[in-house]
């Protein structure tokens, strides 16, 4: 049994040692591991990740999903286990177990035009989604792809961004919140993006970002005629076992780690504005 | 004047707004073109005109006691810069074009009396300003937020 098969049949984490250690803008970080059996996911889940003797955390995979044997998690620092996962270097081992929770629709957006919108660090999640729909590309409509991010030093995977950017089949726009002179690109919410974008009520856009954000892009989706049906967003509240046991995630009748993080936005909007039970 | 009339109505804040109201702002319209770096408008001085972008892009800036100025927000093409300027008062950011700009330019005190002569006009122009007053509000508080920080 390969290591990444022992880590799903079972609840104990799976030791890992990290390969690569990054850091990206502000507090940011990405880890890489190497897993030679393979680490199969499908875009959009996660996994929990165990800062040996502190604690464990919820991170998405941000990895290509056609890359198996490199497992990669982007974190944002902004508690103690994800703090205690950023001091951590190459060949420091953490504990891994998953992946667990749904996947972005990919199979039903096949045919269809696909916008991708992220804010932050929410580009993370959506990066496996992007990078699988760009490698199968003949098999999607029109791809876009609009990312908000709080400041130019903020952007994320800036290596991906040049690339996609490059390619003549997809359509790249960067706005941040704020900026100097010196920047040349757009300054403003993600939301204005959406002002030059093509939409259809039959694209399928997948939304990604902090939970305030994601709000105002369904509403202004909504208001340019995509309607909740072809919507889907990644969600994240406190989630603890990551198998609907612990009831920590619940939101309504949906547990986030079991039936999510990626939901049907219909299905959830009267739950957006719902705290953690 | 014909002219006018027919790209003025193509800006999206005019559009499908009656013939005759678009035919009585004529007269208070202009073409202005603005090369990168000039300022369409500057922090301070009086205020006088609303602008309708065509083409090229704004950066409204806003510059910080002892600090660097920070560019707050982009426009472009189909947006409206100067909705405050239909009050009394002085502008409180600068205007400045990254790159060529095209614009209409509305002289304030023509495009009011305007409104208050034609009622009609002035409740569509008003409903429209404020529908771009409130997007912009909508979008100023979600930077405010700072959701990415």
């Amino acid at each position: 049994m390969s290591r990444s098969e022992a880590t799903r049949s079972s609840y104990v984490p799976a030791p890992m040692a990290i390969a690569r250690a990054v850091r990206e803008p502000r507090s940011v970080f990405t880890l890489t591991f190497e897993v030679p059996g393979g680490f199969r996911f499908r875009p959009g889940q996660f996994n929990m990740l165990y800062a040996i003797g502190v604690g464990e955390v919820a991170i998405s995979i941000s990895g290509d999903p056609a890359e198996p044997e490199r497992l990669v998690h982007t974190i944002r620092a902004v508690g103690t286990v994800t703090g205690a996962l950023e001091s951590l270097g190459e060949g420091a081992v953490i504990g891994v177990r998953g992946p667990y929770g749904s996947a972005w629709p990919l199979d039903e957006a096949r045919g269809r035009d696909v916008l991708f919108i992220a804010g932050g660090v929410g580009l993370a999640p959506l990066r496996p989604a992007i990078l699988h729909v760009l490698r199968r590309r003949a098999e999607y409509g029109r791809v876009a792809i609009l990312y908000g991010a709080r400041s130019p030093e903020d952007l994320l995977y800036r290596e991906d961004l040049e690339r996609w950017r490059g390619r003549l089949d997809c359509d790249l726009q960067v706005i941040v919140d704020r900026a100097g002179l010196d920047w040349p690109g757009r300054v403003g919410v993600v939301t204005r993006l959406l002002d030059d974008t093509p939409l259809d009520r039959d694209d399928a856009v997948f939304v990604c970002g902090p939970e305030v954000m994601m709000r105002f892009v369904v509403r202004d989706l909504a208001r340019r005629g995509v309607p909740g049906e072809a919507v889907w967003i990644s969600m994240e509240r406190s989630m603890r076992c990551g198998v609907g046991l612990c009831g920590h995630c619940q939101l309504g009748g949906s547990f986030v780690c079991k039936d999510g993080p990626v939901f049907r936005f219909d299905r959830v909007a009267p739950l957006l504005l719902v705290g953690e039970v | 004047m014909e002219d006018l009339e027919r790209v003025l109505k193509a800006h999206p804040l005019l559009a499908d707004l009656a013939p005759d109201h678009v035919r009585f702002l004529v007269g208070c319209a202009k073409n202005v073109r603005f090369r990168g770096g000039d300022y369409l408008v500057r922090e301070g001085e009086k205020e006088d005109t609303l602008y309708l972008v065509r083409q090229g892009t704004v950066s409204v800036e806003l510059r910080r006691p002892g600090g660097d100025a920070v560019c707050v927000e982009t426009v472009g093409a189909g947006d409206v810069l100067g909705v405050s300027r239909l009050t009394p008062g002085a502008a409180h950011l600068d205007c400045r074009a990254r790159d060529t700009v095209l614009a209409f330019a509305l002289d304030n005190e023509c495009l009011l009396r305007k409104m208050k002569e034609d009622t009609g006009l002035g409740f569509a122009l008003s409903m429209r300003l404020l529908e771009r007053t409130y997007d912009r509000l909508s979008r100023a508080r979600l930077q405010h937020l700072d959701v990415y920080r």
